[in-house]
This record gives C-alpha cells, structure tokens and sequence, in this order.
C-alpha cells in the first residue's frame, strides 16, 4: 500500500512538472502549447539513449532532458514564429505527432514500437521502498525548486513583458519589446521543464516507448493547469496533484456499483475525469488559484 | 519515381479528403462564427456514425434517411452539450470553452462507449466495386461524399452571404452587441450556429461510417487531420475548409505513393508549417479577422 | 486529497467489499462455507479503451466468467477476488493500474496485458514484487527481458508465426507474397521468416508499412497490387484490417488473403458485409485436434469463434487456477515454481480449471492443454511450440480447414 502511495505521488510530482511548463508558455505569454508530450518524449528518449546505450552517468540524465526539451522548444519557436495563437495550438499539437511517429518509425534511432528498456534509474533499483521514496522526494524537491522559479520569474520584469505580450502582442511590440525573443525564451523555459519531467519518467519507470507519448497526457495536463490555475506555478502543481488523485480515486468508484461491466467502469471513470473538469471551470473558471493582478510599480 | 501512378494518387487524395471536409466545415464555421476551437468535433461525428448505423441496421433505414437521422442526433446532443457545458464560460474565453470542449469530448466518446463497448459495427449495406473511367479508379461512395461535400459548401457559403440570416450569423460575430441593438438575437445566432455545426460533423461522421466501420473512436482518429484541414485552408472560412481538407487529403496520398506511408501525418504537418510561414491566414483565410 | 488514502478509507473499501461479498456469499452459501483458506487475489490489465480496446472486454468476460463458475462451485477451496483494470493501451496509466494491483490488491498474478509496450512497461514492478505476468503481447523482446521466470507469455512469438504464414501462402499457390502491416514491434521480424519461407519454395515477397489511423488505405492496396501479389498477408488489427479489406475488395483483388486470428475475428465480420471478407484464410494459434477446450470457451463467452486472445487468457486462468490448487499456497513465486509441473511434461491432459484442480487434489499429474495451444513453456516463458488452427471464412462463417 505505501508503495502505492509513493509511486503515485513520484507520477503526480512529474505531471506537477508538466502543469507547470505551461505556466510560463500558456498562462504567462498566451500561447497554447498542444504539442506537450513532445516535449516530454524528447526529454525521455534523449536522457534514456545517452545514460542506457552512450553511458553518461545517471545524474546527467535529467539535465540532458533538460536541455533537450529546450533545444526542441527552439526549434517549434523558431518554426511557428509567423503563426496567430490559434493556428498554434493546433500545430504544436501536430508537432507532438510527428515525434511519436518518428520515435515508432526510426528504428535504428529510438528501438522503435519496442521502445527503451533497462534505463538506469537516477537511483538504485531493486532496494524495495527505498528506491520509490528517493525517486519522490527527488522530484517533489525538483517540483519544488521549479515551481519556486517560476514563481520568481513570473514576479519579475521579465514576468510581467509577457504578460504585456499575452494580453496585447501589438502593444507590446510597439512598446519596443522584442516580443519573439521574450516567446522563444517562454517557450524554451516551459519546454525544458517538459523534457526534465520526461528523463525523471524513463529513469523512474525504467522504459519508454512511442505509445507513451500519446495526446491524451497533454489533455490531461492540460485539464489539470486549467483547474488548479494556469498563470501560477502553485496553481498548476496543485491541479496536477488533484488530477492524479482523481485519476487513482476513479478506480475504486467501479467497486461501489458491481453491475458495471470493466469495459463500463472504464469509461465511466473518463467520462467523471472530463465531467470533474468542467465543473471546476465553472464555478472557478480562473482556476483555483487565479492570476493575481500585479500593481504597475511605483516610480 | 513513376509518373504513372500520380493520377489515381491524386484521385485517391481527393476521395480521401471528402472525408474530412464535412466536419473541417462544423469546425471551421464554429470557429468564425463562436469565435473558439471547438474540440467536440470528433466525438460528434462518433455519435453521428452512431446514430446513424442504428437508424440503418435496428431501424431498417435507408443510407440517406440514416445519414439524415445523424445530422439530427448530432445536432441535438451537440447543442445540448455545448449549452450546458461549454457556453457557460463565454465570459472566461474562447481558450476556456475550448477546453471545455476537449474534456466533453473525453466524455461523449466514453459515453458512447458505455453503451456499445468497443465492438467494431457495420452499416447493413452492401459494398460496391470501383467505377473505373480512364483508367482511374473512383469509389461510387466517395464519389457522391464529394459531391455532398461540395453541396454542403456551397449551400453554408450562400446562406451566410446571401440570406438576412447569414448576415446576421456574420453581424454576430463582428460585433454582438451592436448585432443585438440591430434585433439580433445572440443566443438564437448561437444555438443555430452550434447545432448546425455539430450535425454536419455528425453527418460526416455516418459518411465516413458507411465507407469504414463503426466504433467509439471512429469520429476521434480523423480530429488530427480534421484540424489540420481546417488550418491549411484558413480558419474561419467555409470554402477553406473543403480546400484545405481535399489539399490534406491528396498530401497524405502523395506522401503514401511517392514517400513512407508510416510518416503521412507527419508530412502533412510538415507541409502546413511550410504552408503557414508564407501564408499566415492559409489558404483562403482572411487576412485580417 | 491525503485523508482519501489513509487507512479510514481502505476499511471503509473493504467494508464495500466484504458487503459485495456478503451478498455473494448468500447465493453461494453452502459451497464458500467449505473454504476455510486464506482467498488468492487476481488482476486483469486488459485494454479496456483505447487502440486495443476491441479486445480488452472479451478477455475480461472469459476470465471472470471461469472464476465465477470455481468460486460458485467451491472445489479451489478458497476464495477468488478478481480485480479488473484498464491498461487504456498505454504504459503510462498501465503502469499506475499494475503499481495498484500489486500493492493496494496484493495480486499474485496480473492476467492478460496485450500492447507489447504496457507489457515491457509493467513487467519489471512485477518481476521486482514478486508478481507474475501472463501476457499475451508479442514482441520477441518481451520474454529476453530479466524476468526471473515471472513473465509466462501464451502467443507464439514472431519466428513461428512468420515461418507458418509464409508456408501457408506458398501451399495456396502463391509465388508473389506481399505483406501490409502497420508499424509493430513484429512489422520487421515477421517479414524476415515470410520471406525466407516463401524464398525456399522459389517465391518472391514485398511489404508495405502503413499508418493504421486512416480512414482510406486505397494508396496502399494501389501500391500493393503493383507488386502483382497473388496472396496478401494482412498484419493489422480489427479496426484498420476492416478498412484494408474493403479497399481490397473495392479494387477488385482476386488472390487470396491471409490474416491474423486476432483481426479476422467474428468482430470483423460482423462489421463488414458478407461478400467483403469472404474467402479470406485466418491463422491461429491452437492446441492439437481433439482438443475440446476451443469449443467449451466459445461456449463460456458466447461468442461463435472466440479470438485468440481471449483464448490465451482463458488459458492464463485455468493454469492459475490448477497451479494454485497443486502449490497449496497462493504467492506469485509458488505459482512461478510450480505452474510448468501442472502446463507440460505429460500426465493426465486436463482443458479447464474444474478438471485440472479435480484432478491435482487426486493426486494425478496433471498436463494442461488450453484453448490457445498445448500451453508448454521453456525456462523464459515462451511457448516451445503451437499448433495452428488453420480457417477460413466460409458463407460468412469462420470454418476450421485444419489443425497442423
């Protein structure tokens, strides 16, 4: 059971991760993200290559998907610089598809359908209950540090151009801010923290595979920073926590009403996942926690 | 690289592409008219395949009073859905309510999939063979979902710039409450707009239903392609939408003929990247919205 | 959130369960006041949405129904908690599902993981707790993986299949062999062994990897039968092999097809009109003529002509089932040590769970040969051989031609 406990709370910290790279992309600068689980497979597979099959030492492995994601947040920046919002939700959202089906079909790169076994953990396995609880109070500290960043970054100057671009891109550029340099810095900050949430996973999970990185995670983590509150790092780790508790608590739903089916259980607890959503966005639509509104500075 | 086989590739896009226009045209209208991406759109073919596939094959209806019948159901439930979940958050923003069309559409397709289970059903209808005219291969359904298509296009074009009511569907969205102060009716606007959408992605849905088979995610494996059509042609405008479908579907085709066909989504994405640096508003999109 | 998990709340759970139970209890009252054992406790992880959602609920069905039968009869002498979860086709929520039937049911085994990466995903918490694994997934790599001998997979793996297939398209006739798949762990090995079987016999073979998304795989059969191909192999399963043969009917292909028991299954053809997939030869693997345990499950389920994966978890259970009855003792190292004495090695050849446990409480050597093959296994837990069912769609019906 306490096992259970610990893995679970491991998963929620890295979904904690994920909710929180879109603080800055999404909350802060506007820009709707779909393509997430890219981000989060980029990380994944290069931190899984390097540290299984190029033996980096295992401490490297979360700075590589660190780097990793930023390097591929780059490139999806650069690429899409001339796109209005709208356009861009739904090509990063092809983005992450193109990952998937590169990392299926390029055998010799990424093991293909088969996927990365055997990656070595940040930590030692096979040491019971400690191993879990290393890895959760690694990536609760990491959670932690990031979201603690972030909340910095979001107060600062810096924080508050964004914001100046999310609300009115015009205005701001007319204000003389250089709007696709602060994007592409958003945007590289937010997609690092993706690949990191992604090394921490393979090295946990010790396997990664294309399947993995499906849409269906972006939308939940998605409906996660949507609930808790996606323009502070408090808001998404709190929605990203919630999400997975409610992911888990949904199973023991189908054993209070035995005459469901599995395949009816099963559906059901996705129908409550989606229907719980909605109902936080209406009667908090800002999110749990909402934007606080910052005061212009005295001068 | 044969050139021979480029125009029953090209053939085979277009046919392809049919399928996805109907629904790129829900989508697309949604988002001119509502002013939001709307998610539903894959699920709500789902429920049209549905319900169309009963009216067929437990109510013995023919193809086009079953395709009629998902229209409707589509209609009906899509409407329902949206004002009850997803219209509320008007205040908070088109992001907001497109999110809340992306957990409904988690929900309708779980729903549907409470109540069939994943089981692969069939249209009671037999198939045809190919009509073969120069050489080229046509299929006699995909055919006429073409011309349904186009039909569909060209009726939502006349009556959005033609009619007292598309005026004020457009006046709608320009600007509603100087659209109000001239009588019209926002609510009314939207409801229709919604409800009409949401059938024509059920329509397309039993269309797409009758040529493949029937399951919970028949509607939810094209949203990719769907949104990519709608993007290459330009968001927001009707005759884009039919453009840019059949244009997604000859791209995928090409990259099967002539490329891997493993990588067809890929390309297409490639290729609307592309497409989109040089031609922000895509292909028949208005420059400024 | 916290307070959820804590211990108020699992007592509370199993205060559901034990009225669950209760209620069981009274219909089957005079056979569970026999068991005085403490209960085994197992889970199913089985695509129950998602890509391989097709699949996932008749796997299900077949298991709980044969627990429920020994539960209502008693004869295991103690009870059978099955807990049932949704892998969604995906290691990540498989990985959850699996971490929750080990630590918070206490499995001792985890029955029917069918996509070869929740397999590989699930595989080391299970070999690490102890747990087994029955898979039905096929990835050669899966059973290569350092197991300790937790992992006990009933599909053949590709070598077999692809050398049985290729035999199979040169016995029809065929010279010209082409094989549409999509991108599978398999997509690669498969083609080698068709290809070195239909080389032997002086034959010619080609492949086509798809995307099985599409709505519409017209490019790809054009692409096919360019090749001239007079037999087609189909590696997909049910939702893109419908589309596949559609497009294949529609061009007029007049050669043979061959697919996988798994996609031409009674699924498929309940999706499709008659005409469409009539003619078409489906491989299987199975156990040796005679055997009856085919026929009894398709009973069981209520389904004409069960598929294969459904056959391998019903098979998955059975031995379970026997093996705990032989061991004495419900741990997932027992049931590792002692399931081959009761799935191979001769004895008395036993098809379901009712005569194998009969049999092992008199005292007999047992042999279990199940529904999906002879069910023997070597020390990595693959099946050392299979017999396959050979069939194909007659006037609408899957007809058996033979059993070799």
């Amino acid at each position: 059971m306490l096992t259970y406990i610990v893995f679970i709370l491991t998963i929620a910290a890295i979904y904690a991760l994920l909710a929180q790279s879109l603080v800055p992309i999404w909350g802060q600068t506007g820009m709707v993200n779909l393509g997430l689980v890219g981000f989060f497979a980029v990380g994944a597979y290069a931190s899984a290559l390097l540290t299984r099959d190029f033996g980096w030492p295992v401490y490297l492995g979360p700075i590589v998907g660190l780097v990793a994601g930023g390097i591929l947040g780059l490139i999806v920046t650069l690429s899409t610089l001339r796109l209005r919002d709208d356009y861009l939700a739904i090509v990063t959202l092809g983005f992450a598809e193109v990952v998937r089906i590169v990392a299926s079909n390029e055998i010799w790169l990424t093991g293909g359908t088969d996927g990365i076994a055997g990656i070595p953990g940040v930590f030692e396995r096979g040491t019971g209950l400690t191993f879990h609880v290393q890895f959760m109070v690694l990536t609760t500290l990491l959670c932690l540090v990031i979201g603690l960043l972030i909340t910095r970054l979001v107060k600062s100057p810096w924080g508050r151009v964004l914001r100046a671009i999310r609300d009115d891109q015009i205005v701001a550029s007319v204000a003389g801010k250089k709007v696709v340099r602060f994007k592409a810095q958003s945007f590289m900050l937010g997609a690092s923290i993706a690949g990191l949430a992604g090394a921490l996973y393979g090295s946990y999970i010790s396997y990664i595979a294309p399947d993995l990185f499906l849409p269906l995670i972006t939308i939940y983590v998605f409906l996660a920073a949507t609930a808790g509150g996606n323009t502070r790092a408090l808001g998404a780790t709190v929605g990203a926590y919630l999400l997975v508790a409610w992911l888990e608590i949904s199973r023991f739903i189908g054993e209070v009403v035995p005459v469901l089916s599995a395949v009816q259980i099963a559906s059901l607890r996705e129908i409550i996942v989606g229907l719980a959503l909605v109902i936080v966005l209406r009667f908090a639509p800002g999110g749990l926690f909402k934007e606080k509104r910052q005061k212009a500075p005295v001068t | 690289m044969s050139f021979d086989i480029l125009p029953q590739a090209l053939v085979n896009g277009l046919m392809a592409g049919t399928v996805l226009a109907v629904p790129a045209i829900g989508f697309t209208a949604i988002f001119a008219i509502r002013g939001y991406p709307n998610f539903m759109i894959g699920a709500m073919a789902t429920i049209g395949a549905y319900a169309g596939w009963m009216a067929n094959s437990s109510a013995g209806f023919s193809l086009w009073a079953a395709v009629a019948v998902a229209f409707v159901a589509a209609a009906l439930i899509g409407l329902v859905t949206e004002k009850v979940a997803v219209r509320p958050l008007e205040a908070s923003g088109a992001l907001t309510m497109a999110i809340a069309s992306l957990a409904m559409s988690i929900v309708l397709e779980n729903a549907i999939r409470f109540f069939f289970s994943n089981n692969l059903r069939g249209f009671d209808t037999p198939l045809e063979r190919d009509v073969v005219m120069m050489g080229i291969r046509f299929g006699p359904q995909q055919l006429r979902n073409l011309l349904i298509a186009l039909g569909i296009m060209v009726a939502i074009w006349a009556i959005l710039k033609f009619t007292r009511f598309g005026r004020a569907m457009r006046a709608s969205a320009d600007n509603p409450d100087l659209a109000r102060l001239k009588g019209v009716e926002p609510v009314r606007i939207a409801d229709i707009t919604i409800a009409m959408a949401m059938g024509l992605c059920g329509l397309g849905g039993a269309l797409l239903a009758i040529d493949s088979s029937v399951d919970p995610m028949v509607g939810t494996r094209l949203l990719l392609s769907i949104f990519a059509a709608a993007v290459l042609g330009g968001l927001g405008s009707i005759p884009g939408a039919v453009v840019g479908a059949l244009s997604i579907g000859i791209i995928e085709e090409m990259t099967v003929a002539y490329l891997a066909p493993a990588y067809r989504l890929a390309i297409s994405f490639i290729v609307i990247i592309l497409v989109l640096t040089f031609r922000p508003q895509g292909i028949l999109g208005a420059k400024v919205r | 959130m916290r307070s959820f998990l804590d211990r108020n709340s699992i007592n509370r759970r199993s205060l559901i369960k034990g009225i669950g139970a209760a209620a069981t209890l009274t219909l089957a009252a005079p056979a569970i006041l026999r068991a005085q054992e403490a209960p085994l406790r197992l889970g199913t992880l089985t695509p129950l949405t998602g890509a391989g959602g097709p699949y996932g609920p008749t796997m299900v069905d077949a298991v709980r129904k044969v627990v429920d039968n020994i539960n209502g009869s008693g004869i295991l002498k103690r009870e059978i908690i099955l807990v049932s979860e949704d892998s969604q086709t995906n290691p990540e929520a498989a990985v959850r599902a699996a971490r929750k039937l080990i630590d918070v049911d206490q499995v001792s085994a985890i029955i029917g993981t069918w996509a070869s990466a929740v397999t590989t995903a699930v595989a080391p918490m299970c070999w690490e707790s102890k747990t087994m694994l029955f898979t039905v997934s096929g990835a050669d790599s899966i059973t290569q993986l350092p197991h300790d001998g937790y992992i006990i997979r009933t599909q053949p793996n590709t070598t077999l299949q692809g050398l049985k297939f290729g035999a199979f398209a040169i016995e029809l006739g065929g010279k010209r062999v082409f094989f549409l798949t999509p991108q599978t762990p398999f997509a690669d090995s498969q083609f080698v062994t068709i290809t070195s079987s239909v080389e032997e016999a002086g034959g010619v073979t080609e492949r086509l990897i798809y995307d099985d998304k599409k709505p519409s795989l017209r490019s790809e059969v054009d692409q096919a039968l360019r090749f001239n191909p007079d037999v087609i192999i189909l590696g997909g399963y049910t939702p893109d092999t419908t589309i596949l043969m559609r497009d294949l009917y529609r061009s007029g292909f007049e050669g043979h097809l061959i697919g996988f028991g798994y996609s031409i299954n009674q699924d498929l053809l309940n999706g499709l009109p008659a005409d469409v997939v009539e003619g078409a030869y489906t491989l299987s693997p199975s156990p040796a003529e005679g055997s009856k345990a085919y026929d009894e499950l398709a009973e069981l389920v209520g389904v004409a002509a069960p598929d294969t994966y459904t056959c391998q978890v019903y098979d998955h259970i059975n031995m379970i089932l026997t093996t705990v009855a032989k061991a004495g003792g419900v741990s997932g190292t027992e049931i590792r040590d002692t399931i081959r004495s009761i799935s191979q090695g001769g004895g008395t050849v036993v098809e379901n769970a009712t005569a194998g446990i009969e049999a092992v409480q008199a005292g007999e050597k047992v042999d279990y040969s199940g529904a999906s093959g002879p069910c023997d296994f070597n020390d990595i837990g693959d099946i050392v051989d299979a017999n396959f069912r050979y069939e194909q769609v007659v006037d609408g019906k899957i007809t058996l031609l033979k059993i070799a």
